[in-house]
């Protein structure tokens, strides 16, 4: 059972994969804390602006950066599950069963993660960042 | 379905008795102090946290008595405040948590293949803790300073100004108290799920009662020291003149809910993910086939478990936030309805694609499934933000969210208890009695909390003992109490149920209902070293699975038997890859002295006896000193891997 991976499955396991299944999450998760506190910190100075920076543009930096990040853990993802599925052989080894399920759910994880990003992106440019 | 019972061609009667002889305890008073064996744990876990319903139960009780004709004068207004209080606050922490907890203790190391958690005496500490953090609660009301401030405990109206007395020192202590047994299940859990799966469980044939019940430890280790710090914020403030919520000194008021809600909203998901696991678990056995989309389940419970901890700022719309900061929160809070939803459709496959096998769990998953949607339905209304500051505080809100928690855990901690009534007792129960307790538990559910819709939208506020006469309110209250005297009906006639169950039940076969995860594979109840061969897993359904069956017939090797002492198998944590034996521990009485010494030191920092605190902590010092002295280790076996 514990036959060393094939060179097919060097995404099978390693930080890569790892990258593949939560990159989405905690790009959003930077997002939503860097967006919120860039936000409420300006406003609460009474200030539109962060570090000279227009607090629209800065806040869209943390809405674009985190978009991209996930943007590249969806792509890792479908990689993997692309190599996987192809590498996988008639056994049925555990380890390559077990890439393919994280990949799958990087994939949707993605998504949803991505998902999210963009609908604070639209709150970005619809909403005045200060008004209550 | 069922099979005869288990112990297998694999173990030969030699290594039967010396498993027997290392894992058996003799039933004495010590014995039963002391044990350190996870499934008696989880029972008592599964007992206690019962126990604390039923308390819970009884509070809400004399509050809709109360509430069940206008101007009534049953209880004082204080008296009302300190009900309701602990009516919350234990539902939320000392039994719905800890009664999936139980679950979890019971079952996770059944359906991994395992012969006990990673931890066994951190988990006999973590129940006396429990234990103990729930008595000291509840022995506040008696003397009327329970915790009166709702389960939520705001500051100012918290602090010791606004509330003399010792009433939020229960709170605050009592909580954190509490706090160190649901960490140290939480790791354990982590740790076990991690390490002592069978070999070839790798992680794609993890069972979803497992995965939920990980995620669920994951978002407490990261939920939980929120809850703490306030707590402890709160402490300082109220009996030591800190100024952590007080603006007059620096302070910030804010601070208590923000740091309240970083852990509350985790937590609905932390009560309703494994209760969701029980569904998922359930489910297979009377559909006979399993669940749909095995991948978009554990997606939707890891998602779930992540984005609950970016929502918490919804609770705090009425705060005056700008609009953009919420925007973020918003958006979160209205896309976790997916992977909610993702379950909910998986489920309603699982049941369209197989056989349906109209048992009495199956009922309550039913039941479960009707209210959990229309608790859903009602909390995507709140999402309208005019909507919720129209319905905030009023029984609109109660209605929502017993909705969501009866049906999202009660009614799948009662599906869990019929399901595995036959593997924890060894016996079947009664299915007439069931079924009425059924029918009146959900009967009684609707007729209590609908109305509550309609008051609430006529503007009845919670939190009030009494109200005048105003047409439209009264009538329906008088629903909402006679429903909950029904539902008090099927409460009771579950537990009559179960010591029916107890004492007269037909004796069990190892598999009544064909389920396809491994608990199922052992004795019921099972033996106290579970498997006698270690299962090898080939598949997502091992009971299902000729192969994993085989591996433990003739097909054992003498590594997977380990009848050498008490010991189990380590694995990898992605792939499960057999590792090394691990040495388990014998039975002790070190964890219950170390729960009996913080109880002595709770007390002695609510009643204001420092001197009395001091002592406590050096004997917490000294008990976990003995604790951790490494033991004497036998001549270590050598095994292969
Ligand atoms: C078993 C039947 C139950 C009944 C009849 C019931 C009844 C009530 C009533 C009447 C209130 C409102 C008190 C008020 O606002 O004046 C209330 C509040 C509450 N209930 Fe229940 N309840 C039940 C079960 C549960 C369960 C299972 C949970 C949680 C797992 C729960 C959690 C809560 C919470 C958190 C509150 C709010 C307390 C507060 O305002 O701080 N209840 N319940
Ligand atoms: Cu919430």
């Amino acid at each position: 059972m514990s036959a060393p991976p094939g060179p097919h499955a060097r995404l099978a396991g390693g930080l890569l994969l790892w990258y593949g299944v939560l990159g989405g999450a905690v790009a959003w998760s930077v997002h939503a804390l860097a967006a919120w506190s860039l936000s409420e910190l300006a406003c609460a100075s009474g200030s539109e602006r962060v570090a000279a920076v227009p607090l629209w543009e800065a806040v869209g930096l943390a809405v674009v950066i985190p978009g991209l990040a996930a943007v590249g853990s969806l792509l890792v993802a479908v990689l993997a599950w692309r190599r996987t599925t192809r590498a996988r052989p008639a056994g049925g080894d555990s380890a390559l069963g077990r890439s393919r399920m994280l990949a799958a759910v990087g994939i949707w994880s993605n998504l949803l993660f991505l998902t999210i990003i963009a609908l604070g992106g639209v709150a970005v440019l619809v909403l005045p960042p200060c008004q209550r | 379905m069922s099979t005869t019972s288990t112990p297998s061609a694999g173990v030969g009667r030699e290594d039967l008795e010396r498993l027997a002889a290392h894992w058996e305890e003799r039933p004495s008073l010590r014995a039963w102090l002391s044990t350190v064996d996870h499934k008696k744990i989880g029972r008592r876990y599964l007992v206690t946290a019962g126990f604390f319903f039923v308390l819970a139960g009884l509070s809400a009780l004399v509050m809709r008595t109360q509430l069940g004709r206008p101007e009534s004068g049953l209880v004082a207004p204080q008296e009302y405040n300190q009900l309701f209080s602990m009516h919350g606050t234990a539902m939320v922490f000392l039994f719905a948590t800890p009664m999936l907890f139980g679950f979890g203790n019971f079952l996770v190391p059944l359906m991994i293949g395992s012969r006990d958690m990673a931890f066994p005496r951190l988990n006999a500490f973590g129940y006396w803790v429990f234990l103990f953090a729930g008595l000291f609660m509840w022995a506040s009301l008696p003397f009327g300073a329970a915790p009166n401030n709702g389960w939520f405990g705001y500051v100012p109206l918290s602090d010791e100004q606004n509330n003399p007395g010792l009433h939020m020192d229960v709170y605050a202590l009592g909580l954190l108290f509490l706090g160190i047994s649901t960490t140290s299940g939480a790791i354990n859990f982590i740790v076990t799920a991690l390490k002592l799966r069978a070999p070839g469980m790798s992680l794609n044939r993890v069972p979803l009662f497992v995965w939920a019940i990980v995620a669920t430890a994951f978002m407490v280790v990261f939920a939980l020291p929120a809850l703490n710090a306030d707590n402890a914020m709160l402490f300082l403030d109220r009996r030591f003149g800190t100024h952590f919520f007080d603006p007059s000194h620096g302070g910030n008021v804010l601070l208590w809910q923000h740091l309240f809600w970083i852990f509350g909203h985790p937590d609905v998901y932390i009560i309703v993910m494994p209760a969701l696991g029980i569904v998922s678990a359930v489910l297979p056995a009377f559909t006979r086939r399993g669940v749909v989309g095995y991948v978009l389940v554990v997606l939707a419970i890891v998602s779930i478990s992540i984005i609950s901890f970016g929502v918490w700022v919804h609770h705090m719309f009425a705060t005056g936030l700008p609009q953009l900061s919420f925007s973020f929160f918003s958006a979160a809070s209205t896309i976790i309805t997916i992977p909610s939803g993702v379950q909910i459709f998986a489920w309603l496959a699982t049941m369209l694609l197989g056989r349906l096998v109209l048992r009495v769990p199956l009922l309550f998953v039913i039941g479960f499934i009707v209210t959990f949607v229309l608790g859903g339905f009602t909390g995507a209304m709140f999402a309208v933000t005019a909507f919720d500051q129209q319905t905030t505080d009023t029984y609109f809100v109660v209605a929502h969210f017993h909705y969501v928690l009866i049906g999202g855990a009660v009614f799948p901690m009662l599906a869990g208890v019929y399901y595995w009534l036959p593997k924890i007792t060894g016996r079947m129960y009664h299915e007439g009695l069931a079924r009425w307790a059924f029918w009146l538990f959900f009967t009684g559910m609707h007729v209590t909390f609908f109305p509550m819709h309609l008051y609430g939208l006529f503007g009845m506020p919670r939190r009030v003992y009494t109200y005048p006469n105003i047409a439209g309110w009264a009538g329906w209250n008088l629903v909402s109490t006679i429903g909950s005297y029904l539902l008090a009906l099927g409460v009771l006639l579950t537990i009559v149920g179960v010591v029916h169950t107890l004492r007269r039940g037909r004796p069990a076969p190892p598999d009544p209902w064909g389920g396809d995860t491994l608990e199922w594979s052992t004795a019921s109840p099972p033996e106290p070293y579970n498997f006698p061969v270690l299962p090898r897993v080939h598949s997502l359904h091992p009971t299902w699975d000729a192969r994993t069956a085989e591996s433990t017939g003739p097909g054992a090797s003498a590594d997977r038997v380990l009848s050498g002492g008490r010991r189990t198998l380590l694995t990898s944590e992605l792939d499960a890859r057999q590792e090394r034996a691990v040495a388990m521990p014998e039975s002790t009485l070190k964890p219950l002295a170390l729960a009996g010494a913080l109880l002595l030191g709770f007390t002695a920092l609510l009643l204001a006896w420092y001197p009395v605190a001091v002592v406590a902590a050096l004997a917490v010092a000294a008990t976990l000193a003995v604790w951790l002295w490494p033991p004497r280790l036998p001549e270590q076996e050598e095994v292969g891997p």
